[in-house]
């Protein structure tokens, strides 16, 4: 069906050689699903970008807050240590004033008033530079001179400027509530003597641990970020315990005051984004699993694979449907010409499709009615030629001349007194007159066989007694009409193969009966009779049938004139012409054709 | 043949997508993340508890002030403390209603007066607000819970401690704050064990130091220029403590005289190292503060049996969480202070 059995395999997989149905597909599936698969994939990458981007300003300000918090603590406790240093009896003992106990309980109704209105202080107190100190809630542990503490050190060193010293790891001094060191955030002042610049004593101020960590844990970085909070030299200041590790290496952050970068840690691929405060010189860092895409990126991932899906699926159905389409008027058009090919010229295309397959397929009808046509003029036109050359045949037998010369002679031989060389005319006369009947190509089977009556009796004449025959005919069918010059031949045939091929005598019968709806003439003689192998070639040639007209030599010829044009008038599967022979015994011819009133 | 490949074609179409479908829709990143914090018991840090004291800056509660962040801390919430500064009720009243108005998660409270802030608790338990007491009940009050020092056990045990020391015989002195609860607790439990166990000891006044270490002395030295053949002292609270030794120590009396003290803040821890003070009782102050924001957090998240006292059903908190007390003398005064 395909047609291209012979083209191997794999050459049958190029595009060319291809049915246009696979063709069409592949185009089709290709429009389909490509352009919606990269549309898919840029907008998941274009909106993932964006996404992240945001994710990440949206953190940075997040952290920036974060910052702001903090710092607004930070300058809390700056505040409370200038405040400190304006008091009257605290500036008693920072210049190493001697305290009653009035004033020293004074100082520290002072000192206790900050903790209580700024909760985020753990522990306050003030070193004179003698080492004195007043404190509510912090005292020296041991009996040290706390102007050698670091921390002491490290306010001087900053010459009156406010000074974050950190966790106060390693400190002789301590708050009654205990604290841990890592639960509180140290800071510092010294106070300078306004003229001299001599420092007069330091306040130290520890900030609740609590306050950064209420501020970082409240912050919601995307899904599971958290927030880290690390000092100027990397040192921890609040890491969350989930994140596994206590600090970064300070390098990461690359002495920039905001940024990110993407770093593994203990296994861990993390994204850091972070923003340092200039005052307090401390990092905010917010920590997220590179893993986690943000809820929203997922979501878009879904919905727009979703729908490449949805699109792929349709597309393919559609691509299917259309090459379907396209490609089954094409098959349709092929099978009718393949039909036609094969010789049913009979076959119509039926289809109503105004496009080019449709036009295509009427043409093609229009081709095949206009060569039935041409067969059939063919045909008609074969047929009109023998008719006209029967008919000059025929036409070169004037009728009126003939007759004339006959009764001439006719009546030369009644004056002369020959009475047989008469009725030899008369026969002939008669013989004449029926075979051309006036031009008709149909006689009655009674003319019919008058005809060859005529034809029997002169050949009587010349064959005497060697020659016997019957003539029998149903009267009932006498009326029916026959092709001319039908019997004739026929008869004929018999006399000169059968009758004069044989010893002795020989009888003609002819007869003429109905059978059924069927007209049946048979001439029988018991002449020479054929040979099985003269039979089969007679036949054969019978067989043949239209194309050996022509032959007027050799034998058969009659025959096969006859039986054309009885198949001519009746139809070659109504009429037909039978031959029996005996070599020895005799032939019998039979004519059957269907009978019509 | 045709309609085997469409349907393979489907086939293989849909299969992709389910796995697609499930990788991204269901199994939605839940271990990609950092994870969360495995605490069992979490809140949310918008969760703010507020502690309400009076007398807000004095260092007495700031262990109970830490217990409290300590639980902020395990419990992931949010902690802030108010307070009235002076020993003034009505203003414990005001502080207390301007904390309500700000529907915090819980309150924890110590009531200056047993019975003037009943109103205002009541008001903060109406509006659906967790409230316990600490330290300083007030038994009238519908607060769900108390957490402290069985206060009347605390005077039996200093009136035990210092009859040891006196010996059974002698005569003493209280000096206490008499509109207080627990003090009155306190005196009520010294009083009756003294009457019932040690028929030899005499209470010769119960003065009332007004919290403050000045007033305190000032009425020490009163009461021993009025009776100078006073044996010791019992004061029910940390400044008075103080200021008793104080004024033994002024009047040279403090090897004399045996002080019990209460409380372990420094000027006492001091006091009991040098023998002014010869014992003290410790509260469980970091306790009263971690276990009263605990027992919060369990009312606010409903962690508690569904039936309430007032239905007539199980109290969904202890209604007495005894923080326990402790004798504090030289030999263990070390402990006491912060390391």
């Amino acid at each position: 069906m395909n047609g291209y059995e012979d083209v191997p395999f794999f050459q049958r997989l190029q595009m060319k050689h291809l049915p246009i149905r696979y063709k069409l597909l592949i185009h089709f599936l290709f429009i389909t699903i490509v352009p919606s698969l990269m549309l898919g994939v840029l907008t998941d990458w274009v909106v993932n970008r964006v996404i992240e981007r945001q994710l990440n300003e949206n953190t940075l300000q997040l952290i920036a807050k974060v910052n702001k918090s903090l710092e607004f603590y930070m300058s809390s406790a700056q505040n409370t240590t200038y405040l400190l240093s304006y008091n009257p009896e605290i500036h008693r003992f920072l210049s190493r004033e001697p305290l009653d106990a009035a004033a020293r309980e004074k100082a520290l109704q002072f000192l206790r008033g900050f903790p209580t209105l700024q909760t985020e202080i753990a522990g306050l107190m003030v070193v004179n530079a003698r080492g004195e100190y007043l404190s509510n809630d912090m005292y020296a542990k041991a009996p040290v001179d706390l102007t050698l503490e670091t921390w002491y050190q490290e306010a001087v060193a900053a010459r009156g400027i406010f000074k974050i010293v950190g966790h106060p790891y390693k400190r002789s001094v301590t708050t009654h509530a205990n604290y841990k060191d890592s639960e509180v955030v140290s800071v510092v002042r010294a106070i300078l003597d306004p003229e001299t610049q001599k420092v007069l004593g330091v306040v130290l101020i520890d900030l609740k641990l609590r306050v950064v960590v209420e501020t970082a844990k409240d912050v919601r970085l995307g899904k599971t970020g958290v927030l880290m909070v690390l000092d100027e030299k990397g040192e921890p200041i609040y890491v969350p315990k989930q994140l596994g590790f206590q600090s970064i290496p300070n390098q990461w952050l690359n002495g920039q005051m905001s940024g990110e970068f993407v770093k593994t840690v203990n296994g861990r691929k993390l994204q850091f984004i972070f923003r340092k405060s200039p005052f307090t010189g401390w990092s905010t860092i917010g920590v997220f699993s590179t893993k986690e895409a943000a809820p929203e990126a997922r979501q878009i991932r879904l919905y727009v694979g979703t729908f490449v899906f949805v699109v792929c699926f349709l597309g393919i159905t559609a691509s299917f449907a259309l090459s379907h389409s396209i490609s089954r008027p094409i098959h349709r058009l092929m099978a009718f010409m393949q039909r036609a090919e094969a010789g049913d010229l009979t076959t119509r295309y039926w289809g109503d499709s105004r496009d080019e397959i449709g036009m295509l397929g009427r043409s093609f009808t229009s081709l095949l009615t206009k060569i039935n046509d041409l067969l059939q003029l063919t045909e008609k036109q074969e047929k009109q030629k023998r008719e006209a050359e029967l008919r000059i045949l025929q036409a070169q037998i004037k009728p009126h001349f003939l007759y004339n010369t006959l009764d001439t002679i006719q009546w030369m031989a009644r004056k002369q007194g020959a009475e047989d060389v008469s009725e030899m005319v008369q026969s002939l006369s008669r013989l004449f007159r029926i075979g051309l009947s006036k031009g008709n190509e149909f006689v009655s089977l009674a003319e019919e066989f008058e005809h060859v009556r005529s034809y029997l009796q002169i050949q009587k004449q010349r064959y005497k007694n060697k020659l016997q025959y019957t003539l029998d005919l149903d009267p009932d069918i006498a009326h029916c009409f026959v092709p001319k010059v039908i019997l004739q031949p026929i008869v004929e045939n018999a006399i000169y193969h059968g009758i004069k091929e044989r010893r002795g005598p020989g009888n003609v019968a002819v007869k003429g009966e109905r059978q059924g709806d069927r007209i049946v003439l048979t001439v029988a003689d018991d002449g020479a009779g054929m040979d099985k192998e003269t039979l089969g070639n007679l036949r054969r040639k019978l067989d043949l049938g239209a194309d050996v007209q022509m032959e007027t030599s050799g034998s058969g010829y009659g025959l096969a004139n006859v039986q054309a044009r009885l198949k001519l008038t009746y139809g070659a599967e109504d009429a037909d012409l039978f031959i029996e022979s005996e070599r020895g015994k005799g032939t019998a011819v039979k004519l059957v054709y269907p009978l019509s009133e | 043949m045709k309609k085997s490949l469409l349907l393979s074609v489907y086939g293989i179409l849909t299969l992709s997508f389910l796995l697609f479908l499930w990788h991204y829709g269901i199994r939605s990143g839940g271990e990609d993340g950092l994870g969360e914090p495995d605490d069992g018991l979490a809140g949310d840090m918008e969760e703010q508890y507020v502690m309400v004291t009076f007398q807000s800056n004095i260092d007495y509660w700031r262990p109970v002030m830490k217990g409290f962040e300590d639980a902020a801390a395990r419990l992931n919430v949010a902690v802030d403390f108010r307070g009235a500064t002076q020993y003034d009720p009505i203003e414990q009243i005001t502080v207390l209603e301007q904390v309500i108005a700000r529907k915090p998660a819980g309150i924890a409270v110590t009531a200056i007066d047993p019975e003037k802030l009943n109103g205002a608790i009541g008001k903060a338990v109406k509006a659906g607000i967790p409230l316990v007491l600490f330290d300083s009940g007030a038994e009238g009050s519908s607060a769900q819970s108390f957490v402290g020092t069985d206060n009347y056990r605390a005077g039996a045990v200093a009136a035990r401690e210092l009859a040891k020391r006196l010996g059974g015989k002698g005569s003493v002195a209280v000096i206490t704050q008499p509109n207080q609860l627990n003090h009155r607790q306190r005196t009520e439990g010294f009083k009756d064990t003294i009457a019932k166990e040690f028929p030899g000891l005499r209470i010769v006044e119960v003065a009332d130091g007004k919290g403050t270490i000045d007033a305190s002395r000032q009425v020490a030295e009163d009461i021993v220029a009025r009776h100078p053949d006073i044996d010791g002292f019992f004061a029910t609270q940390a400044n008075g403590g103080v200021g008793i030794g104080q004024a033994m120590k002024e009047l040279k009396l403090s090897s004399r005289k045996i002080v019990f003290g209460f409380d372990t803040d420094k000027g006492t821890l001091d006091m009991v190292k040098d023998g002014t003070i010869d014992a003290t009782l410790a509260q469980g102050t970091w306790n009263m503060g971690y276990w009263s924001l605990l027992s919060l957090f369990h009312l606010r998240h409903g962690i508690v049996q569904p039936s309430s006292e007032e239905k007539g059903g199980v109290h969904p908190l202890p209604p007495f969480i005894d923080t326990g007390i402790t004798v504090v003398t030289k030999s263990n005064v070390e402990l006491f202070y912060a390391r």
